[in-house]
């Protein structure tokens, strides 16, 4: 598959902090690809480089086969950009939205009308072409700013974090209806904060932290890279320090913490971690509510790598 | 087409303040212009005296009195210190005189005897003293001519009996003119209220940030963007002036179609023009719509006060009329002022007007460079 987005040693300052530092990937056609990272990790100045709303330091950015610039429109005819805040007139119906952003690359009124009909379909919206945005839920609002980025059929999109502060109705429905544009042969950036999004919707995922790529690859692949094999939570309440600095000497544990009336416990790799925990427990005369057991997800990995959670 | 056509909803939407703006112009130039009818037309006026005689009413000192009494309006008050101060200070009386004991006497015997008055210093009291002046003039003349008392008051009189014939000789229709003056005037207010409130919401729309990043990643040609946005903006501007202009033919009437009328249109056109460079420079400095309203609204019922354009620009103080001239507003309104009494027009009484017309031009340039410079810092910081 051929590469339809190449940045190369890309490096941005902001007086004498580096914002992006030596960074290099790629974007391959019809890939999903994530980009994480926590605030100030410097997604949004990549995606703004490589849209060439920001002017760089060094550094090459092409896209489907061509140096970007801000008067690339051959190549800007072909990207789609979903920004994390609603960019929508107010003074303008659903409709008429999405009619104003999507003549800004289709002159072809006939083909327009098509397109509009299309991207009112795939956010479903259609009950409400004629709402204005101050009628819409802040999730119908977050549909109606993704159609005005895709209405376009772009083959290159890029979507900011799109389900920030959404209903899990709209949710779904923005998600299935990012599946569809994948599937129909759109490329697609992917930003946002929520793991089980990008463990749902991406093929390859880019962890970035202060400017640089500190790892990459597959949701499998990514996981791997993490010493931790188990994550086991334990509900109990009010559990003496003893216990825990017992438990912490167990074989193959590598942290625990207690919060919240929760006991979780990291295991390395290993064996049969959670009989013995349970032993233990039994030994002790230790209650508990519940047990359970779960693989690393993609926070964890993000944890271990950055030494803060996603969100910070 | 896409941005016109987003140009003229988002203008629909905002059709109220048009419309708001125009009915205020219909409403107070219609009421003023009624109330300022036969404006320049001549009418006499009398002031209220008071006469208080201390003198023997005969001779010198009753034929005085008779003059007074024939040119002015006599008021009866009680020769009372409080009864006459309480009405000077309620104006029932402009000019008290009061004639001293023996003033006929010493006056024939050349002892020059003064009269005591007390004014209210407005102008109906110098108007007063006028009148008073010209009889005490005339009986010191024929004094040093004969001081015989009856040719003296025969004299007087006969001088008194000649009249002077005041006639307007202008050919100017002061009335009509003074009409239009005052519709194009408050003109002032609607084309710089209507104009730069609508364009700077429009313009505060298309240039939201977010809004402008995603049409900035478009495909479209960002100078014919701009281009299209500039073109549509003057268009409404246009649109505005001749709406104006062709209310002011039904209002004003038929001094519209003389060279008078054309003044007037071609210096509103400047200044609409001049308007809409200042509602770029507006819109290119606020962006929080919100803030537009004050700002508006500081701008034009600031300028449109201070340069004359509700209030008649002679009743103004000399000092506030100073600081009107950073206005555009003020050079247009005295172009109005000009225009109504322009007599002769040829080149030489255009030369003031076309000057005052270059000052607008200036401003509007002025408007149009601090414009694009903060427009490309702006652009520059990103």
């Amino acid at each position: 598959m051929k590469n339809i987005i190449e940045v190369k040693n890309l490096t941005k300052k902001y007086k004498n902090t580096k914002a992006i530092d030596d960074l290099s990937f790629n974007v391959k056609e019809g890939e999903i690809l994530g980009l994480l990272g926590p605030n100030g990790s410097g997604k949004s100045t990549t995606i703004n480089c490589i849209l060439s709303l920001l002017n760089f330091d060094s550094g090459i950015i092409e896209i489907f086969g061509k140096k970007m610039n801000t008067n690339a429109y051959d190549i800007k005819e072909k990207i789609g950009v979903v920004f994390q805040e609603v960019a929508v007139f107010n003074e303008l119906t659903v409709y008429e939205n999405i009619d104003y952003f999507c003549g800004l690359y289709i002159k072809d009124k006939i083909k327009r009308k098509e397109y509009i009909e299309d991207a009112i379909k795939l956010v479903g919206l259609e009950d409400f072409k004629k709402y204005y945005p101050k009628q819409l839920s802040g999730g119908l609002l977050r549909r109606l700013n993704i159609a005005c980025g895709i209405a376009h059929k772009p083959k290159l999109i890029f979507l900011d974090e799109p389900t920030v502060a959404v209903d899990p109705q709209s949710r779904n429905n923005i998600l299935d209806g990012i599946k569809k544009l994948a599937s129909e042969g759109a490329t697609i950036v992917y930003t946002t904060h929520y793991m089980e999004e990008v463990e749902i919707l991406c093929n390859r995922v880019i962890i970035l932290d202060r400017g640089k790529i500190i790892a990459s690859g597959t949701n499998e692949e990514l996981k791997l890279l993490t010493k931790i094999e188990e994550k086991v939570i334990v509900e109990i309440n009010d559990l003496d320090e003893k216990y825990i600095n017992d438990i912490k000497k167990q074989n193959n544990v590598d942290s625990v913490s207690y919060n919240d009336n929760n006991l979780v416990i990291y295991f390395k790799k290993g064996k049969n971690n959670i009989v013995s925990l349970i032993e233990y427990l039994k030994k002790e005369n230790i209650i508990y509510n519940k047990i359970y057991s779960m693989v690393p997800t993609l926070n964890d990995v993000f944890l271990e790598l950055t030494g803060k959670e996603l969100r910070d | 087409m896409t941005v016109f056509n987003t140009f003229l909803k988002i203008l629909n939407k905002n059709k109220f303040i048009i419309i708001m703006y125009t009915v205020i112009l219909i409403t107070f130039a219609g009421f003023n212009m009624k109330t300022s009818d036969n404006r320049l037309s001549f009418v006499s006026s009398k002031p209220d005296v008071l006469v208080i005689n201390n003198d023997e009413n005969i001779g010198l000192t009753k034929d005085l009195i008779e003059y007074i009494n024939k040119n002015t309006n006599i008021i009866d008050i009680e020769d009372k210190k409080d009864n006459i101060n309480d009405a000077l200070f309620y104006r029932e009386v402009n000019y008290i005189i009061y004639i001293p004991k023996n003033y006929r006497k010493d006056f024939l015997n050349g002892l020059n005897p003064k009269l005591k008055i007390k004014t209210t210093g407005d102008y109906q009291a110098s108007l007063a003293e006028i009148i008073l002046s010209r009889y005490i003039k005339l009986a010191n003349i024929y004094l040093n001519i004969n001081n015989n008392e009856d040719e003296i008051i025969k004299n007087i009189n006969e001088t008194l009996k000649s009249k002077t014939n005041i006639s307007v000789t202008s050919k100017l229709d002061t009335n009509n003119l003074s009409k239009a003056t005052y519709y194009y005037n408050f003109a002032n207010y609607s084309i710089l209220a209507g104009c730069v409130y609508v364009i700077c919401l429009i313009l505060s729309s298309f240039r939201e940030e977010k809004i402008r990043k995603r049409t900035v990643i478009s495909s479209t040609n960002m100078r014919k963007y701009n281009r299209c946005l500039m073109l549509s903006n003057s268009l409404l501007a246009i649109f505005l002036w001749l709406f104006y202009v062709l209310l002011s033919f039904i209002i004003v009437g038929n001094i519209m179609f003389s060279i008078h009328g054309l003044l007037y249109i071609i210096n509103s056109f400047i200044f609409t023009i001049c308007a809409l460079s200042l509602a770029f420079l507006i819109g290119n400095i606020i962006t929080n719509k919100n803030a537009i309203n004050g700002i508006v609204n500081v701008v034009s019922l600031g300028s449109s006060f201070l340069c004359g354009a509700f209030v008649p620009i002679e009743y103004i103080p000399n000092s506030v009329l100073l600081i009107a001239h950073i206005f555009p507003s003020y050079w247009y309104i005295q172009n109005n002022e000009i225009i109504k009494t322009l007599e002769v027009v040829n080149i030489d009484t255009l030369k003031v007007i076309f000057i005052n017309i270059s000052v607008i031009i200036g401003f509007m340039m002025l408007f149009t460079i601090i414009s694009n410079i903060i427009s490309k810092r702006k652009t520059k910081t990103k």
